[in-house]
C-alpha cells in the first residue's frame, strides 16, 4: 500500500536536508536580527524606532510568499545576483526578523516597571541593568514564543517551492506528480514536517504550562 | 530622475489595473470564506476537545497537532490532488479554502480552549449557587467574557489567515500572488507589480486588523 512512499522515501530525505538547512541557518539569522532590533526599539534612538517599528508593521502585513517573489524578481533587476537559495533565505530571515521582534519587545517590556526602580535603587547602571535584570527574565518569558516562531519558520520554508526552489515540498509534489499517487507521498512530506515541529511545540506547549502556573 | 524611472515605472501597473482587480476579488473572496469556514470549524472542534466527548478528545487532538505541525501549503496539494482520486473533482478554488479553513479552524480551536480555560471555574459554580440555568450562565456570564478575551488573538489569526490565501496561488487560482506573476513573466518589469501587491496586501491586513480593534472597543465599552 505504501510501496510508492517506501521507494521514494529517500528522495524526499534529500529534499528534507534542504528544508531543514534553510530553516536553521533563516531561524538563526532571523533571530539574531529580531533580537537586535528588538532591545533598539525599545532603548534606541527615537529615530531608529521609528524605522524599526515602520519594518515590523510592514512585514507583518504582507505574505511571506509576497515578499519572496518580490526578492526573486527585484534583485537580479537592480543586478544583485546571489543566487536562488540566498534569495529566498534572504526574504525568510527578513520575515522571521520582524516576528521575532515584536517577541523581543513584548518579552522585554513584560518585566515589572517596578523592577527598574529596585535597580536603580541599587545602583545599577542602565548596561548592568539590562544584562543581570531584564535579559535573564524576558529570555526565559521568551522561549515558548520564540519556539512558537520556529515552528512557523520551517513550515514556511516550504513556501520557496512556489517560486520554484527545490526542497522537500517541492520534491514532493515532484514525485506526486510524476507517480500519481499524491496521497502517500504528500502524507509523506507531511510526516517529515511533524517529526521536525512537533518536538518544537511539545516543549513550547510544557514550558507555557509552567510559566502559567507559576503566576 | 531618470534613473528612478529606469527602475520603477507604475505606466504597466496602471495598464494591467484590469488584472489586479481580478486578482483582488479573488484574495478578498478566498479569505471571507475561508474565514467563516475557520470560525465554524474552529467552534466544531473545540467542542470536540471539551471533556463531554471524551471518547472523541483523542481523534480530535492528532487532527488539531497533525494540522498544526505541518506547512499549509502540503494540505492544499493533498485536497487539491488527492480528492479526484477518491472522486471528488472540486475545482482549486474549493480546495484552497477547504484546506485553508482547516488549517486555521486548528488555530482558532486553541484559542477558543485557552479563552474558555482562562474563565475561572468559581464563576460558573457562583453562577449556579445564584440558580441560573446551563444557558443564562453561558449566556450571561460566561460568553461576555468570553469574546472580550478572545478578540484579541481572533484579530491576530484573522490577519494570518488573509496572509495565507496567498498560498492558493500555488494550485491555480488567480489571486493577487498569482496575478502578479503573470503579470511580471508577460513583461519585463520586475519589481513594480510585486511592490504594488505587497501595498495591497498591506491595505487589506491592516483594515481587517483595524476593523477587529474597533470591535473590541465597541465590546470594552458594553461590558
Amino acid at each position: 500500500m505504501f510501496d510508492v512512499l517506501y521507494s521514494s522515501f529517500p528522495y524526499l530525505m534529500k529534499g528534507a536536508v534542504y528544508t531543514a538547512w534553510m530553516s536553521v541557518v533563516t531561524i538563526i539569522a532571523g533571530s539574531l536580527l529580531g533580537v537586535i532590533l528588538g532591545i533598539f526599539v525599545i532603548y534606541g534612538p527615537t529615530a531608529l524606532r521609528r524605522i524599526i517599528t515602520g519594518y515590523v508593521f510592514v512585514i507583518r502585513g504582507i505574505p511571506i510568499l509576497v515578499l519572496m517573489f518580490l526578492t526573486y524578481y527585484a534583485l537580479p533587476a537592480l543586478g544583485v545576483n546571489i543566487g536562488d537559495y540566498v534569495t529566498v533565505c534572504g526574504a525568510l530571515v527578513i520575515y522571521c526578523g520582524a516576528y521575532v521582534t515584536e517577541i523581543t519587545r513584548g518579552a522585554i517590556l513584560a518585566v515589572p516597571r517596578t523592577q527598574f526602580d529596585a535597580a536603580k535603587g541599587v545602583g545599577m547602571r542602565l548596561s548592568q541593568y539590562l544584562r543581570l535584570v531584564i535579559f535573564p527574565q524576558a529570555a526565559r518569558m521568551s522561549i515558548p514564543p520564540m519556539l512558537n516562531n520556529c515552528i512557523m519558520m520551517v513550515k514556511s520554508t516550504a513556501y520557496v517551492s512556489i517560486v520554484g526552489v527545490w526542497e522537500l515540498s517541492y520534491a514532493a509534489r515532484e514525485v506526486a506528480e510524476r507517480t500519481l499517487s499524491p496521497f502517500q507521498v504528500f502524507f509523506g512530506a507531511m510526516i517529515i514536517y511533524f517529526a521536525i515541529c512537533y518536538p518544537m511545540a511539545i516543549v513550547a506547549q510544557r514550558l507555557e504550562k509552567k510559566t502559567a502556573y507559576s503566576h | 530622475m531618470e534613473t528612478i524611472h529606469q527602475y520603477f515605472d507604475l505606466n504597466y501597473v496602471i495598464r494591467s489595473l484590469p488584472d489586479f482587480q481580478i486578482g483582488l476579488i479573488w484574495t478578498l473572496e478566498t479569505g471571507a470564506v475561508a474565514l467563516v469556514l475557520a470560525f465554524v470549524w474552529g467552534l466544531a472542534l473545540v467542542a470536540l476537545i471539551m471533556p463531554r466527548f471524551w471518547w472523541l478528545r483523542g481523534p480530535a487532538r492528532v487532527y488539531i497537532e497533525i494540522s498544526r505541525n505541518t506547512p499549509l501549503l502540503l494540505q492544499i496539494f493533498v485536497l487539491y490532488f488527492g480528492l479526484p482520486l477518491i472522486g471528488l473533482v472540486w475545482s482549486a478554488f474549493i480546495c484552497g479554502v477547504l484546506a485553508i479553513a482547516g488549517q486555521h479552524g486548528c488555530y482558532l480551536a486553541d484559542v477558543f480552549r485557552g479563552t474558555i480555560e482562562s474563565i475561572s471555574n468559581t464563576q460558573r459554580e457562583a453562577a449556579k449557587a445564584l440558580g441560573m440555568s446551563r444557558f443564562s450562565v453561558m449566556r450571561l456570564v460566561i460568553l461576555p467574557q468570553a469574546i472580550l478575551k478572545v478578540l484579541p488573538p481572533l484579530g491576530n489569526q484573522v490577519v494570518l489567515l488573509i496572509k495565507d490565501t496567498s498560498l492558493v496561488s500555488a494550485i491555480g487560482v488567480t489571486e493577487l500572488t498569482l496575478v502578479g506573476k503573470q503579470l511580471v513573466e508577460q513583461s519585463a518589469t520586475t519589481i513594480e507589480v510585486f511592490v504594488v501587491i505587497a501595498l495591497i496586501f498591506l491595505v487589506i491586513t491592516t483594515c481587517a486588523g483595524l476593523l477587529m480593534r474597533f470591535i473590541e472597543m465597541h465590546y470594552r465599552v458594553r461590558f
